[in-house]
């Protein structure tokens, strides 16, 4: 138990440490921050699903809350953006409470229905008559409150917290009894785990991680469209990173953003012509050829994976 | 082992700030990067914008390279370029790219509001001139900003661009105007400009709404349009919109005596070949370069014809208003290039300001605000007619302008 | 009044077309358990065939329809057989089908973008003919007429495999009860590549009449209409082909009426409806198990 414990910790301290000292080496800020952001998505999302097994297809609805709630306290009541993007968390747990209701669906359906939920909130959000309110498709402008530097620190908290919340689920009581849903929720409940309480924080907490990201993200760019922050691809790649590194572990996520992200990049700078071709393939062998993740290579061979 | 990496990371910020700084010496090579969206939603218009922008590339090194003031002397341009498939977060992740790492000396954006604007504030905090080509929205050159970073080349911004329309509508006596627009920045903020400008020109706006982009089916809103009487129809979308649009207006039996759609500015071939013929005759919309052709007036580049020319022959696509765009932005940086007297930034800038309303290109009079927004141009409304070449988009309004005599109200389709 | 009936017929229509984009991706779900997020890639594809058999060649789009469902069937094999049994021995097929499917729309797009380029395209309605069709007082376009028959001819003639076919009544088993099929004897990979063929092929139908229904074909359409056909089948209820019908009729008839009398709120509706109808009934309108918990 305790082995497993510092483990976690490790992996969590050599993840910050990196994302501190390799913005003095290397200057594409703004790459570094996207992958803290889509790490912390991952754990984010790890966290519901890789614990629980319910895979909202429209996750980025959260990410997209967090963005506008954030954006328009800072628009409107020239608020700090670090409360803005706390403000941000927690209008995505707000959307999640509503959300609720949904774990009464399985499988497929709850994903679906997730992702029904995200681009009505992309409608509502998008919508001419809100401009007062939302700006609508017109987006956000806030060039007062520019600070990439600033934003990049509060992206790395909101990684650390990612990791940390992500590690203590793991490893505790909640943790097993979150995988015990996910195997049976019927004999779960039966042995006497609260699986709806369960669920509800896990869920919550998951958005909130998303909220959090979305708004720093918002603060970062300080320009954008309701498109750019409920684009579905930002929800896709989160999915796929996770699947790639191995869901329901500490590392997997962190190592399968890094990866493909990483590669992404890598292909996008390379050979630009073929970017989509090449990263399509490369998804299409992974599930192939390694359909359980890159952890699994590692647990095969007996090793405790953090 | 820190002690490195602090000396490395002082060497870095040593070289960035060198990079935009002055030169000491003149480099081998001006760097200009930029992005294109190989697929995806702005594909279309973007591709083409990118074939425009390297052909000036390619045409520029054929003669030994761009003039530049400050060293007086020919250098070859060199252009980066990286594939955002039209997705905003990597292309604000690329621009961030070109800028730290490739330290290009002169960025260009990709095509479109949505593209552009997420390199804005970037440009703005690495204090790097951003060569918009055809981000028009107009909170990007707001005057509270005071934001020297960025210049738009080509056209005016999106809500000054109905403006002639509202007068034609006038002209012509239309006193009833239905007015459909997709929810996003470029389409609404004509809308609400055509709005205004028809209210108090005393033009009755019987209906008003928008749809979201993804709209692809028309017939029923045309059927509520149609209940409101309007004399005129204003539609405002993306091309994929208007393509549905004219398509759906075609088959429904309905008709008004103005119909106007603004793609077939931007390009025209694209929506008519998609539409077909019958579908978008005597249709009106904007006119732009190469569609009204600038030759005459041409004082700086190429004439319109002879860009044309050149560039089918060099094995171009036929050229559209994304074409001419991704080329007037080589011409405008090589102009601004050739009268800088220092390589920075800021100096770049501020000989724009010197030329600003005195070139004329092929794209049309080149003339900027403080903010860096075009106000030189105008889009004359233009109507699809016929010609001994087939069907063409005729500039018709204003008068002075016009190669055809409009044809109002519109005739019914067969 | 007429506004009205206008909507409700249009929403008929439309409904049929949306019943035939959904409901290869509902048999694909319902016997495989995979999520064939390339449902919109190979409906792309299908629309390409016909405009360039109407430009190159000018033929009609109806003669696409029989080529290019052999076609298409004959495409789909080789792509089951290379990633379809394999994904299956994996732990969960279902969610690793979203990201291999969404890994193969991508290369599809991409090799779309190769050979077709990435300039909108589209059929002029008037291919079938320049004269609508009145209907109780209103017009219609002759090609919605057209698209939604052969909306419900492709319905038909998959409720006759499934009903009226010994492979179909196999295909049910499967659907109802995987492991059960097994054991009575049936086949599962026979009926699965079929089954995948067929799904293919009728996404490629839909694909055909898309110019006329769906707007301008690109490239990149077909994510989002992947997630309208998802939500057509979901409304439905998954695995449950014929729900596919009852779900293109309330998707069809629901936008319809919201462009009618709340245009600018009429791509939210469907979404919200969709999440109504699976609260009060949680696995779609046709659906038969409640889970627990």
């Amino acid at each position: 138990m305790l082995k497993g414990w510092r483990s976690t910790a490790i992996v969590t301290a050599i993840t910050l440490v990196t994302f501190i000292v390799v913005p003095k080496l290397y200057d594409n800020q703004f790459l570094l921050f996207n992958m803290m952001m889509y790490m912390a998505l991952a754990q984010g999302l790890n966290i519901i699903y890789g614990y629980t097994g319910y895979l909202p297809f429209g996750y980025v609805g959260f990410f997209g809350a967090g963005a506008y709630a954030g954006a328009l306290v800072i628009i409107f009541l020239h608020w700090m953006p670090l409360i803005a993007v706390l403000v941000g968390g927690l209008t995505a747990v707000l959307f999640g409470m509503v959300l609720i209701p949904l774990f009464r669906l399985s499988g497929a359906y709850f994903s679906i229905a997730s992702l029904a939920a995200s681009e009505a909130l992309y409608y509502v959000v998008a919508n001419p008559h809100l401009e007062k309110i939302t700006q609508g498709p017109y987006g956000i402008s806030m060039p007062q409150a520019y600070d990439a530097n600033a934003a990049y620190w509060t992206m790395l908290g909101i990684l650390a917290l990612s990791l940390v919340t992500s590690g203590i689920i793991r490893r505790s009581r909640f943790g097993l009894a979150l995988s015990a849903i996910r195997e049976n929720p019927l004999s779960a409940s039966m042995s006497g785990v609260n699986v709806v309480q369960m669920r509800s924080l896990s869920w919550l907490l998951s958005a909130f991680i998303a909220g959090l990201a979305g708004a720093t993200f918002g603060w970062y760019i300080s320009v954008f469209y309701p498109e750019t922050v409920f684009s579905l691809t930002i929800g896709v790649f989160t999915i796929v990173f996770i699947l790639f590194g191995g869901i329901g572990t500490l590392i997997g996520p962190i190592i399968g953003t890094l990866i493909l992200y990483g590669l992404y990049n890598y292909i996008g700078i390379s050979t630009p012509q073929y970017f989509q071709i090449a990263y399509g393939l490369l998804i299409v062998l992974l599930v192939l050829f390694l359909p359980n993740g890159l952890v699994s290579l590692l647990k095969r061979r007996g090793v405790d994976v953090p | 082992m820190l002690r490195r990496s602090v000396m490395r990371s002082l060497l870095v910020a040593a070289a960035l700030a060198a990079s935009f700084a002055v030169w000491a010496s003149p480099p081998s090579m001006i760097k200009i990067g930029t992005l294109y969206a190989g697929s995806g939603k702005f594909s279309q218009a973007s591709t083409r914008q990118y074939d425009g922008l390297k052909y000036w590339a390619k045409e520029i090194n054929a003669k030994g390279g761009v003039y530049v003031k400050a060293f007086d002397k020919k250098i070859p341009v060199k252009l980066v370029a990286y594939n955002d498939q039209s997705s905003t977060t990597l292309a604000a992740s690329l621009y961030n790219r070109l800028i730290t790492q490739d330290r290009v000396n002169l960025l260009v954006a990709d095509y479109g509001s949505v593209l552009t604007s997420v390199a804005i504030p970037l440009a703005r905090v690495h204090k790097v001139l951003l060569f918009d080509e055809t981000g028009t929205s107009g909170k990007f050159f707001e005057p509270k900003d005071k934001n020297r970073y960025i210049v738009l080349t080509g056209l005016p911004t999106s809500s000054e661009w109905p403006k002639v329309l509202a007068d034609f509508m006038q002209h012509v006596g239309i006193k009833k105007v239905a007015i459909l627009y997709a929810s996003n920045d470029w389409s609404g903020s004509q809308a609400d400009t055509l709005n205004s400008t028809l209210k108090s020109l005393g033009v009755e706006v019987t209906f008003y709404e928008s749809v979201p982009d993804s709209t692809s089916s028309y017939s029923t809103i045309l059927r509520r349009i149609a209940a409101t009487n309007p004399e005129a129809v204003a539609e405002f979308g993306y091309s994929t919109n208007d393509i549905a649009f004219l398509q759906n207006y075609a088959s429904s039996g309905l008709h008004f005596k103005m119909m106007f759609v603004p793609n077939p500015a931007l390009h025209f071939d694209v929506v008519r070949n998609a539409v077909g013929d019958a579908a978008i005759k005597n249709v009106y919309s904007y006119v732009a370069p190469p569609l009204i052709r600038y030759n005459k007036q041409v004082n700086f580049g190429p004439t319109l014809d002879r860009f044309e020319a050149a560039y089918t022959k060099a094995g171009g696509k036929n050229i559209d208003l994304s074409t001419v765009a991704g080329y007037n932005t080589g011409l405008i940086m090589g102009k601004a290039l050739a009268e800088a007297p220092k390589f920075t930034q800021e100096s770049l800038r501020d000989s724009i300001d010197t030329f600003s309303g005195k070139i004329f290109t092929l794209d049309g009079l080149f003339k900027v605000n403080a903010e860096g927004a075009q106000i030189g141009e105008s889009l004359p409304v233009g109507q699809v007619l016929p010609t001994k070449k087939g069907l063409a988009l005729l500039p018709v309004f204003p008068l002075k302008n016009a190669a055809a005599k409009y044809v109002y109200p519109q005739p019914a389709n067969p | 009044m007429s506004l009205l009936v206008y909507a409700l017929l249009a929403g008929l229509f439309y409904g049929l077309y949306f019943a035939l984009v959904g409901i290869g991706l509902n048999l694909i779900f319902g016997v495989m358990r995979i999520i064939n997020l390339a449902h919109g890639a190979f409906l792309m594809l299908g629309a390409y065939g016909a405009f360039y058999l109407y430009t190159l060649l000018g033929w009609n789009p109806l003669w696409a329809v029989p080529i290019e469902l052999v076609v298409f069937f004959l495409l789909a094999l080789p792509i089951y057989y290379l990633l379809v049994p394999r994904l299956q021995r994996s732990d969960d097929p279902e969610m690793l089908s979203f990201i291999l499917f969404f890994g193969l729309s991508q290369v599809i797009e991409a090799l779309a973008v190769f050979a077709f380029g990435n300039d909108q395209h589209s059929i002029p309605d008037a291919v079938f003919g320049t004269r609508p069709l009145h209907l109780l007082g209103q017009v219609f376009p002759l090609s919605w007429v057209v698209s939604a028959g052969i909306g419900l001819a492709g319905i038909v003639a998959i409720y006759l495999y499934l009903y009226r076919s010994r492979i179909g009544r196999a295909t049910r088993a499967i659907m109802t009860d995987r492991d059960e099929a097994v054991v009575t004897g049936i086949s599962v990979n026979r009926v699965s590549v079929l089954a995948f063929g067929v799904g293919i092929a009728s996404a490629a139908l839909a694909g055909i009449f898309s110019p006329f229904m769906l707007g301008a074909i690109e490239p990149s359409m077909g994510l989002h209409i992947t997630v309208m056909a998802f939500v057509i089948i979901v409304i439905g209820s998954l695995g449950n082909p014929l729900g596919t019908v009852l779900g293109g009729l309330i998707f069809g008839e629901a936008l319809m009426l919201m462009q009618t009398f709340l245009t600018s709120w009429a791509q939210l509706f469907p979404y919200v409806l969709l999440i109504a109808i699976l609260l009060v009934k949680p696995s779609g309108l046709l659906g038969r198990k409640v889970r627990s918990a």
